[in-house]
């Protein structure tokens, strides 16, 4: 199972942090002292990795097969996951497992076998012993170290030879920033107590309200519990151990029209422990609502291809936002042959409107009492957490940034990410819009219809919920994003009722979406979630208000071809099936 | 065509009970229960789609089967010393398969056709009959798409097959009590601490121990309790648990090539596994031929002479030469082919020498004591299984098959059966190799030592054991003259194959080594195979021609100054 990397415990901190966020970080994690039993592990197995590497034998004349840096960052994690459907539990797991990811570089910070393609070359992972056995550990570091140097080692002389066949680069800034070590020794999350027995009558319990629907042809509710802390080593002399609990309820249904579209909704509840889920009746509440936009939506009429006038809901915005924004200013995709660079040359430049500001700052733990994913104290390079200000009053400022330095930027701004596995790049936190242009939402609303009718159309969209599609920011495919609208509404000018529809996604090109936003509500929302990428799946957020766009591209969703189920489910069937099929 | 099988009776598996008090208390029954919840859901939502399941304007199914397999699991893995995984799970699967058509020609696609669905371990029965009713309906829409697309197909073909797509079998009942998990997790993953860290302590291995590059050990247990039931009325349920322990070492030689040395062991109880004990010894032993191994030479160029076949390694040679071969599997559509692999046309022809007789006996549950994880009493299309005569003074006489008939077996013989969540296919139960002539260890020396001899040689080989694809671990150069033995490294065999099964054996002994192990190419089916040690006039040996690896970089944290 994938381990994500998490975000972090309200128990840091010497970051300022505003009376009222303090006070909002109700449920914080139980914590412990961290196992410094493997850290002292660590570090000697490292330093007698860095000391003998390269330097015995035939390679002890040439200097070049050193490594010049290694880290080792072990995920220890103790995890929970209950799933229940229709009434009873579907899987109940717990596990603790340990895994480390071996970082090894050979060259210097200008070139080495990370450049252009080759980053993955410097990372890999294997199984840690899960007690503090320390010849376990040491031979099972050395293992994987020695696996990495082999890696390492033939990339680099590769890299060496491309450099000097291929055509010169656009961008040669070098392969790894120089940073100062840091030193924090956070202490480690108390793995929640978590009892089985109780969740599992609960979210069986839960689970059976779906019984009530007979068109749910599929739900479930989970929970799941990751309780990680981290700790890394390197040879620069970094120190860092970090909390991450992580707990959520996830809640999902789904059907299928008549005419073979899949439809489905979906709602997280995310908190630092089991406690701070929320309490059986704003489940049973978020149930039974989403099951009744489900049926809704089963019978609702299919979209007709629509360009006009459109508001996002706070959390539509937010997601929206997150794909066709965040990804594009991730550090790395300003560099590199493949990468369509949208934003690289518009540093200083006007990219969004000026009443618009893009910040991502993982060092608020919640929102408005919402705890928040993308939450961290040191990223996976062990840098500490910034506020960055991406975006000022619609200007382009910076990028998301890890130790790999781009042509604008030497240094990481403390927003290198990856899940285990995988070298970090830069990679959004708690991404959060903020606006000077806003209006009250039903203020936002009356503006949707006074512009629909402006540009001669029935109707304006309202799109209330969306999910993440995917964002394709590379040269060779068209710049084009693809989100997947939920709850899409037809708001009619001439005053009818607004009216469900289905089978809508939207389409465009960035640039050319992003200017078109007019004005914006004046609550934020937060939408929490995973985000998968090239550094792999990591918990992000996004906070956005609602927002009125004047023109936003939709078309036809791609339909499923499948019917639906031929007989009614189980204990929906009163017919006692003595009649002959017809 | 002649039958060469007896069918066995639910009295003559309760006869072995009485004979066998190591066996587990068997006691089939052929009632079915009215107090099991998850035959219940089965039976209900069966009870509804055979009744209602219709498609307007399509075929009704012809045939609808249900599984549920509950699987209680539990696997923890040992590395130098200390526990680095570990997993506990308790699961629940549904499978459906919808035919559509007749038996004579339906929808099945011989890829094995079933839907797959989680489902809930609990016994709560709306839950697990809304599994069934999502799984059968996704499987009887599959079925009426794949029967339009077969029979379309069928009409390019100028002949059709002249068997049929699914066998006439009799339904069966047949209940066993449901199985258990018993085993002591904690004590066990000391146990595999423990293997896996002997070589820091080894006073035996010397300095040696550093030279170690791995050390696993691991434990896993997996119980299985299966339903079945189908329209034609049969009702199963049976309970499969296999317990099993594993350890491996390897190192590299001086010249870089691996080295590598495992053990492992599988049965019904965990009490039947072998002791701490008997495990330390082994592993032990193990890292001493590891030892042995890295100082011993590499093979000398090249050989071809005889080549004499411990149990251990004759039973690896029957499990990749021979048994997949016995098992029936329908060829390509269109073809005239009766089945598919090596004996596709060996039907009553000669594939061994006629001294050696083989036998498929899933009923046979034990081998001198030893428990045999390949025996059941009903196979996994609810079909007794039967005790074949595969082999007979060296002919092919049967093939093992499931309900997919080829031609010439219109019948299953109780062979057909089922990985974990997989289709059911043909495959071997219990199968036991046996001389009609079995030679004691003497007898079997002065062999060799007269076909050296006889071919001019100085030396004959020696294989101990065998690893993957049949490449010998310890394999010995004998001298002709005074019977010395030199352990040699990196050989592989050259003309070990079927036709050397046929005729390069000349003689076979009077042992038996049991192999039981799970046949993970078909998805970890438990599967036993009962051996001679086996004398080959002429196999040809050689040097391997692996890449050969670099040595670690930089020498391990080292045990021995401690």
């Amino acid at each position: 199972m994938p381990i994500r990397k998490l975000c972090m415990t309200a128990a840091v901190f010497f970051l300022a942090a505003s009376p009222a966020l303090l006070l909002a970080e109700a449920n914080a994690a139980a914590s412990q002292p961290a196992d410094t039993v493997l850290l002292d592990a660590m570090k000697k197995e490292l330093h007698r990795a860095m000391t003998t590497l390269g330097k015995t034998g035939s390679d002890a004349a040439n200097p070049a097969m050193t490594p010049y840096f290694m880290s080792y960052d072990v995920a220890d994690a103790w995890t929970t996951s209950i799933t229940a459907q229709y009434g009873a539990v579907l899987n109940s797991e717990q596990g603790h497992s340990r895994d480390v990811d071996v970082q090894v570089r050979i060259g210097d910070p200008k070139l080495d076998n990370t450049h252009g393609t080759h980053r993955s070359s410097a990372i890999n992972s294997v199984t840690l012993p899960l007690a503090d056995d320390i010849p376990a550990i040491e031979h099972t570091l050395w293992w994987a170290t020695n696996r990495g140097y082999g890696n390492a080692l033939a990339t680099y002389l590769t890299v060496k030879t491309e450099t000097q066949v291929r055509a010169k680069e656009e961008d040669t800034s070098p392969d790894f920033s120089i940073t100062p070590p840091v030193t924090s020794i956070e202490p480690a999350v108390k793995p929640a107590t978590v009892d089985r027995k109780l969740w599992e009558e609960k979210l069986s319990r839960l689970s059976g309200i779906f019984k009530q629907y007979p068109h749910v042809f599929s739900s479930s509710i989970s929970m799941s519990v990751q309780d990680e802390t981290d700790y890394l080593v390197s040879s620069e002399g970094s120190v860092v151990t970090t909390p991450y609990p992580l707990t959520r309820l996830i809640i999902f249904c789904s059907t299928r029209a008549d005419d073979g579209m899949d439809l489905y909704r979906e709602e997280t509840f995310e908190a630092r422990t089991p406690d701070g889920l929320p309490d059986d009746a704003t489940i049973t509440a978020t149930i039974n609502r989403l099951a009744r936009e489900l049926e809704a939506l089963r019978v609702a009429p299919v979209t007709q291809p629509f360009n006009g006038p459109a508001i996002l809901s706070g959390r539509a915005a937010a997601v929206f936002f997150h794909e066709v924004l965040g990804h594009r200013l991730e550090g790395q995709r300003q560099r590199g042959d493949e990468e369509g660079q949208t934003f690289t040359k518009d540093l200083g430049k006007q990219i969004l409107p000026l009443f618009l500001s893009v910040s991502d700052n993982p060092t608020l733990a919640s929102f408005n009492g919402i705890a928040l994913s993308g939450h961290y104290s040191h990223d996976d390079e062990g840098q500490p957490a910034r506020d960055v200000d991406l975006i000022q009053n619609g200007v382009l400022k910076t990028f998301l940034m890890s130790r790999q330095p781009i042509a604008s930027f030497a240094d990481s701004n403390g927003h290198g990410r990856a899940q285990t596995g995988y070298m970090p790049t830069g990679r959004q936190g708690n991404l959060i819009v903020s606006s000077t242009n806003q209006v009250p939402d039903a203020k936002l609303r009356q503006m949707l219809i006074d512009e629909a009718k402006k540009q001669g159309k029935p109707y304006g969209l309202f799109f209330e919920d969306i999910s993440s599609g995917f964002a394709v920011t590379t040269r060779r495919s068209p710049q084009a994003y693809s989100v997947v609208p939920l709850m899409v509404y037809r708001v009619y000018v001439d005053g009818r009722p607004d009216e469900l529809v289905r089978g809508v996604s939207i389409v465009g090109t960035p640039l050319a979406s992003l200017n078109r936003i007019v004005v914006t509500g004046d609550k934020q929302d937060v939408f929490n979630g995973d985000c998968g990428a090239e550094s792999g799946s990591i918990p992000v957020s996004a906070i956005a208000p609602a927002m009125l766009v004047s023109e936003m591209e939709t078309q036809k969703q791609a339909q499923g071809t499948a019917k639906p189920p031929i007989l009614p489910p189980p204990a929906a069937d009163n017919s006692t099936g003595k009649e002959s099929a017809k | 065509m002649m039958s060469h099988f007896k069918i066995r009776t639910a009295l003559f598996a309760a006869a072995l009970l009485v004979v066998s008090p190591l066996l587990l208390a068997q006691n089939a029954s052929t009632t079915i229960p009215t107090d099991d919840p998850v035959l219940k859901a089965m039976q209900m939502e069966l009870a509804r789609s055979q009744a209602k399941l219709q498609l307007p304007g399509q075929l009704k199914p012809y045939f609808i089967q249900y599984r549920v397999e509950d699987l209680d699991s539990y696997d923890a893995r040992a590395d130098f010393g200390a526990v680095s995984q570990e997993h506990a799970n308790h699961q629940r699967a549904v499978r459906v398969e919808v035919r559509v058509g007749d038996y004579n020609r339906d929808s099945s696609t011989g890829r094995g056709d079933g839907t797959l669905v989680l489902t809930s371990p609990d016994n709560n029965i709306d839950a697990l009959r809304f599994s069934l009713w999502n799984a059968t309906d996704m499987a009887y829409k599959s079925a009426v798409q794949q029967y339009t697309n077969k029979l379309a197909k069928l009409k390019g073909f100028e002949v059709p097959p002249s068997y049929d797509d699914f066998s006439h079998e009799k339904p069966v009942i047949h209940i066993e009590p449901l199985a258990h998990m018993d085993y002591d997790r904690e004590a066990w993953k000391k146990r595999i601490e423990h293997t896996s860290g002997l070589f820091l302590h080894d006073a035996e291995l010397g300095s040696f121990a550093d030279q170690i590059q791995y050390s696993i050990s691991s434990v896993s247990a997996q119980v299985l309790n299966r339903y079945t039931i189908n329209t034609e009325g049969s009702v199963v349920r049976e309970s499969r648990p296999i317990y099993r322990v594993t350890a491996g070492v390897g190192t590299q030689a001086d010249d870089g090539m691996h080295l590598d040395r495992s053990y492992g062991a599988s049965a019904l109880t965990a009490s039947a596994l072998d002791s701490a004990a008997v495990v330390d010894k082994k592993v032990g032993e193990l890292l001493i031929a590891l030892r042995d191994l890295s100082n011993a030479p590499v093979v000398s160029e090249q050989y071809y002479g005889p080549v004499f076949f411990t149990g251990d390694a004759a039973s690896d040679i029957f499990t990749e030469l021979f048994a997949p071969n016995v098992e029936a599997d329908r060829p390509d559509l269109g073809t005239t082919a009766r089945t598919q692999g090596e004996y596709t046309s060996s039907y009553k022809q000669r594939v061994l020498p006629n001294f050696l007789n083989v036998v498929d006996d899933p009923t046979l549950k034990t081998w001198q004591g030893k428990q045999l994880i390949g025996a059941y009493e009903v196979d996994d299309e609810a079909v007794p299984a039967q005790k074949l005569d595969v082999v007979a003074h060296g002919l092919l006489q049967n093939y093992d098959i499931c309900r997919e008939p080829v031609r010439d077996f219109p019948q299953s013989n109780g062979h057909g059966r089922a990985a974990i969540a997989a289709a059911s296919r043909s495959l071997v139960g219990v199968l036991v190799v046996r001389s009609s002539a079995p030679q004691s260890k003497q007898a079997m020396q002065q062999k060799l030592i007269s076909e050296a001899k006889d071919a001019g040689l100085d030396s004959y080989y020696v294989a101990d054991t065998l690893g993957s694809q049949l490449a010998p671990r310890m394999l010995y150069r004998v001298n002709v003259a005074d019977g010395k033995r030199e352990l040699v490294r990196g050989a592989v065999f050259d003309e070990l194959d079927q036709r050397s099964l046929r005729t390069e054996i000349t003689a076979a002994g009077d042992d038996a080594y049991v192999d039981n192990f799970l046949d993970n190419e078909h998805g970890d089916v438990p599967v036993t195979i009962i051996a001679p040690s086996l004398l080959f006039q002429e196999i040809g040996v050689k040097r391997a021609t692996e890449e050969q690896q670099k040595l670690p970089y930089y020498p391990p944290p080292s045990v021995v100054a401690k």
